[in-house]
């Protein structure tokens, strides 16, 4: 044939069937195949990158034994004891930014490649579609990272997320500050801060809801507006009343803002909690770290505490990728190991014995790098057990320091401040 | 002629009946995906191919149309498709908000205007919590009947969405020879001439962008259907408008077939490149995707249209 202009030009459409067809002739016979959705391109591309770095560190512990790892399941051993010691094969697919991608991603999975079961697919818009693919198929969905409150109201049966979602978090200041009151510290007054973003106003509104149902209602609620210029009649309105606890749920910049009012007004909250996003992110410590001392915020990974499990992941992800391992990275390696977990005690690869193995699921602190509090499935697919650790801010690093078992420092209170 | 009609005949066999000879449901759905791109391309090549005005904000109409359908489901508990008339009825009122004040402006200049309006309709969305703001609708999570149209096989979707091309193309056909067609014609060969001959420029625009976003928002409702959810960025994001534009570009914006020609190539090397590629995680996708974007731009700059034209002059210089 020669090459002209229009041979170049038919060869994509008479290739396509041939290369989207290819792909179903090289079955590995013994390799157990999962199928991951992650955005690789595209403006989520860092973050699915992270979540895959962590997910081939995982398969890659799960495949060859590491016996130091030994809590953590499927870690002594090389590949799936139960399966024969077979091998985890990983099918990555680029979800994109796209929810139809991610659909036609999960479709292309479960068709061509045969995958036993599916894992991601980080966007809750993608997990959402993916998952929907799943369900039609009968193939089991292990989602680690995503937390839109929808997804586990769907009534879907071969849906599971591992994940915390608003509720969980909810509960884990509230948990915390329970354990907190009776080592005889005040915590009867506990005031939310917040920004009338939608982020501000649905996690203030969910601690609110799940403090009304626990009897312990939230005494004060002060809001503004996001990236305000001045926030000193909120820091007044506090000092006035004086709560025993202040919930901070802001971005960067205003949490900084209110670091540095509270300094000029001279006031401090006995304890003052950061709701992760502005108070996690580097900038706010390089900013107002030294005003900071003693702040709480919440962290599903911490690798701090020497020895951990977490340590120890963290230590290795250290190595493979040069950067520490972050939240949502743990938390989507989470999800992959659970559903490994699952498949090596259903002992097989059928879609329904694998169901019933994730619905069976129990696992314990001990054998988890997360600060969950295990991992047990509710009929909706959502893990009960999910949660986070408290941190604290010491100098410029955050260490756990709730629940105690996997506390690596001790809970210092008051709130310090600046010095 | 007669020839021609033949080969017309054959395509529109295999074109209807290879999905119930062919089995391999990721094929069937490229396939859907196909005819879907090929709706929303030609949909924007009356107003943009045939009247010459680029549109870079069709995203605008799609996504009226794809919210249209999943709204009706969760504000109001309908079948999605039951919501495309009303995302339909939306995008005509955008289309006069929009086209009113920008046909007054011409070239690269109505292009800016137009990519204004979308971000300033997607951003705008992300706030208004009954549309599901940032974090979207969805549909069904199982079909509650056959009225949600929600199955798992793609073909139905297939022939659904191949029902919507063919009408789109007869009312194209029909355009094309009448009066509106050759008014949107001498508008894209320039808006001055055209006017000192007498053609109603706002009017003929208009009515043509109108028709246009219509069959936009009508590709939208049937993506939703499909997808069955719809968020800010999948409805409105600014890949969604480009697409259409580079579809119908490839294939030849203003002829017929042009876009269906477009999608035929671009779709499936889309999802063959992502299917091979995409797993790598190095962008290999966009790179193949965007090189043939590039050889095509540089040699063929009318699409393949032109290509065709080139060859089926070049036979007949043979034969003479």
């Amino acid at each position: 044939m020669p090459v002209t202009r229009r041979t170049v030009l038919a060869l994509p459409v008479l290739a396509a069937p041939a290369i989207l067809g290819a792909r179903e002739a090289f079955a590995a016979p013994s390799a157990v195949k999962i199928g991951a959705v992650y955005p690789l391109t595209g403006p989520m591309a860092s973050a699915g990158d992270s979540s895959r770095a962590g997910i081939e560190l995982l398969i890659d512990l799960i495949n060859t034994p590491h016996p130091e790892l030994a809590p953590i399941p499927l870690m002594a051993e090389a590949g799936l004891p139960r399966l024969g010691g077979a091998k985890v094969e990983i099918v990555y697919t680029d979800g994109q930014n796209s929810p139809a991608v991610a659909q036609s991603d999960a479709l292309r999975l479960i068709t061509q490649d045969h995958v036993v079961a599916l894992n991601g697919a980080y966007q809750s818009g993608n997990t959402l579609t993916a998952s929907a693919v799943a369900e039609r198929y009968g193939i089991p969905f292990v989602n680690g990272e995503s937390v839109a409150a929808n997804l586990t109201e769907r009534g879907y049966k071969w849906f599971f997320r591992t994940t915390p979602i608003g509720p969980d978090i909810a509960a884990l200041y509230l948990d915390f500050l329970a354990s907190v009151g009776k080592t005889g510290v005040k915590v009867a007054k506990v005031a939310v801060v917040h920004d009338t973003s939608e982020y501000g106003v649905s996690v203030a509104n969910t601690i609110k809801q799940v403090a009304a149902s626990r009897q312990t209602p939230i005494a004060m609620d002060v809001s503004y507006t996001v990236s305000t210029s001045d926030v000193s009649a909120q820091v007044l309105k506090l000092k006035q009343a004086a709560p025993d606890a202040v919930i901070f749920i802001s971005y960067t910049s205003d949490a900084i803002l209110y670091m540095k009012t509270m300094q000029a007004q001279g006031y401090k909250p006995p304890i003052l909690i950061g709701d992760d996003s502005g108070f996690s992110d580097p900038s706010f410590i390089k900013a107002v770290g030294n005003l900071s001392q003693g702040v709480l915020d919440r962290s599903a990974f911490d690798g701090s505490k020497p020895g951990s499990n977490a340590a120890k992941i963290d230590a290795l992800y250290r190595k493979k990728t040069g950067r520490a391992l972050d939240d949502t990275t743990g938390r989507s390696m989470t999800g992959m190991l659970v559903l490994c977990d699952a498949i090596d005690r259903a002992g097989s690869t059928e879609p329904e014995k694998i169901r019933a193995a994730l619905s069976a699921t129990n696992l314990t602190p001990a054998q988890l790098f997360m600060g969950y509090k295990g991992v047990k499935f509710d009929a909706k697919g959502q893990n009960v057990l999910a949660s986070a650790l408290m941190v604290q801010l010491d100098g410029t690093d955050y260490r756990s320091v709730w629940p105690a078992a996997q506390a690596a420092a001790k809970l210092v209170l008051p709130f310090k401040g600046w010095s | 002629m007669k020839k021609r009609h033949l080969l017309f005949v054959v395509l529109g066999i295999l074109v209807l009946a290879w999905p119930l000879v062919l089995h391999g449901v990721f094929i069937q759905h490229v396939a859907a995906l196909l005819v879907l791109a090929a709706i929303s391309a030609s949909a924007w090549n009356i107003v943009g191919g045939y009247g010459g005005q680029v549109s870079i904000g069709h995203a605008m109409f799609f996504g009226a149309g794809a919210y249209g359908a999943l709204a009706a489901y969760t504000d109001f508990g309908w079948p999605p498709v039951a919501g495309v008339p009303l995302g339909i009825i939306a995008a005509l009122l955008i289309a006069v908000l929009v086209g009113l004040p920008t046909f007054r402006l011409q070239g690269h200049y109505f292009s800016m205007a137009t990519i204004a309006a979308v971000e300033l309709l997607r951003i705008l969305l992300s706030n208004v919590s009954v549309l599901g703001a940032s974090v979207g609708l969805m549909g069904p999570a199982r079909p509650r009947g056959l009225a949600d149209l929600s199955f798992r096989s793609p073909v139905p979707y297939y022939y659904l969405f191949l029902a919507v091309l063919a009408l789109l193309l007869v009312v194209t056909a029909w355009m094309e020879r009448s009066r509106l067609g050759f008014y949107l014609r001498a508008i894209r060969g320039g808006e001055r001439g055209a006017r000192s001959l007498g053609v109603p420029v706002v009017r003929t625009k208009l009515i043509a962008l109108m028709i246009s976003a219509g069959f936009t928002a009508l590709a939208g409702g049937l993506y939703a259907l499909m997808v069955g959810f719809i968020d800010p960025e999948s409805g409105f994001g600014l890949l969604i408008s480009v697409k259409m534009v580079i579809i119908a570009a490839l294939g030849g914006a203003g002829t017929l077939w042009g876009p269906l020609v477009g999608a035929a190539i671009l779709i499936p090397l889309e999802e063959s490149t992502n299917a091979l590629f995409g797993g790598s995680g190095t962008g290999a996708t966009y790179v193949v995707y965007g090189a043939i974007i590039v050889l095509i731009s540089r040699f063929l700059p009318g699409g393949i249209a032109e290509l065709v034209q080139l060859l089926s002059v070049k036979a007949r210089r043979r034969a003479a």
